[in-house]
């Protein structure tokens, strides 16, 4: 039981380092526009649901406080990506 | 609201893989859903207003790159793009070293916890050792708070996270010393979460920054 759940952390763990070499990679590309910072915060919104869910433990807190760390993200991902698109006009 | 009803990281897995798990308990399986966040409510106002702060910051970056985004676009290319990766790495290893420091102490291993905290110190000691490196980059090739508003932006966020980092070194070497004396135990262990929830807002911090001064263009 110990072992098999840790092999779940593992695994998170795994998945939020595939991100961020994502993120590393679109980076060294050179890629930009609004498609790819919408790529780059989506990818930032799943990490942080990682984190917040699984290793912070938020998962089994109840709604409030997940509900805080969603809300958190979507409002200052939704925020940069209304800067973002003033800064292309 | 403050106590701990068990579960943690084996009825995360029950959770995940019910049908897995055969061998929970009655018990177990009704303490799934808590009251509140792991560890001390306390450290929760700290790090709700913490996210506040750095939330407000990350957006007066992107607004005040708006109107300036052809000179933020050219800064951005000074920075080391890998060393940003690499300490997003560093910083979410670390986080993982703190989940199976909480796993263990959950078992009554109060050796184990502190040897996967220490780990977490290390890899802390790690992030700021890149950072530095970064900084003295910036500062010898003349790089000041005063060069422009991307390298103000990019210093006072960057350094403000550094000392975000170190204050979660400090905690969790407070922790690890007192799991080293045995102090935790496995119904006794907010402090452990205690500091795991501080040291996982410094990561969830990075999540943002990293993408949005290094990549975002």
């Amino acid at each position: 039981m110990h072992f098999q759940s840790n092999r779940f952390s593992t695994h998170v763990w795994l998945i939020l380092t595939v991100l961020t070499i994502a993120t590393f990679s679109i980076g060294e590309a050179g890629l930009a526009g609004k498609g790819i910072m919408l790529s780059l915060l989506a990818i930032a919104f799943i990490k942080g649901q990682l984190v917040a869910n699984y290793f912070m433990g938020l998962r089994q807190a109840g709604w409030f406080w997940r509900g805080i760390i969603i809300g958190y993200f979507l409002v200052v991902g939704g925020m940069i990506t209304v800067a973002y698109l003033i800064g292309l006009k | 609201m403050f106590s701990r009803k068990g579960g943690g990281a084996p009825l995360l897995f029950y959770r995940e893989f019910p049908n897995m798990t055969a061998s929970a308990t009655p018990e177990e399986t009704c303490s799934q859903e808590t009251d509140g966040p792991p560890g001390d409510l306390a450290i929760w106002i700290f790090i709700l207003a913490e996210m506040l702060v750095f939330g407000v910051m990350f957006l007066v970056y992107a607004f005040t790159r708006a109107n300036q985004v052809e000179l933020f676009n050219a800064s951005q290319l000074t920075l080391s793009r890998t060393a940003g990766a690499v300490n997003t790495l560093v910083l979410i290893t670390s986080s993982y070293c703190v989940v199976r420091a909480v796993s263990a102490i959950k078992q009554g291993m109060s050796h184990l916890c502190a040897n996967w905290l220490s780990g977490a110190i290390l890899l802390g000691g790690l992030f700021t050792s890149i950072k530095l490196w970064e900084f003295s980059e910036k500062f010898s090739a003349g790089i000041s708070l005063e060069s422009n508003d991307f390298f103000m932006f990019y210093l006072m966020l960057t350094f403000f996270h550094f000392m975000h980092v170190l204050m979660g070194m400090t905690i969790l070497a407070f922790v690890t010393a007192k799991a080293r004396r045995g102090g935790y135990s496995a119904q006794n262990h907010v402090g452990v979460e205690t500091g795991a929830s501080f040291w996982h807002m410094v990561d969830l911090l990075w999540i943002i920054l990293f993408p949005l001064v290094y990549v975002i263009r």
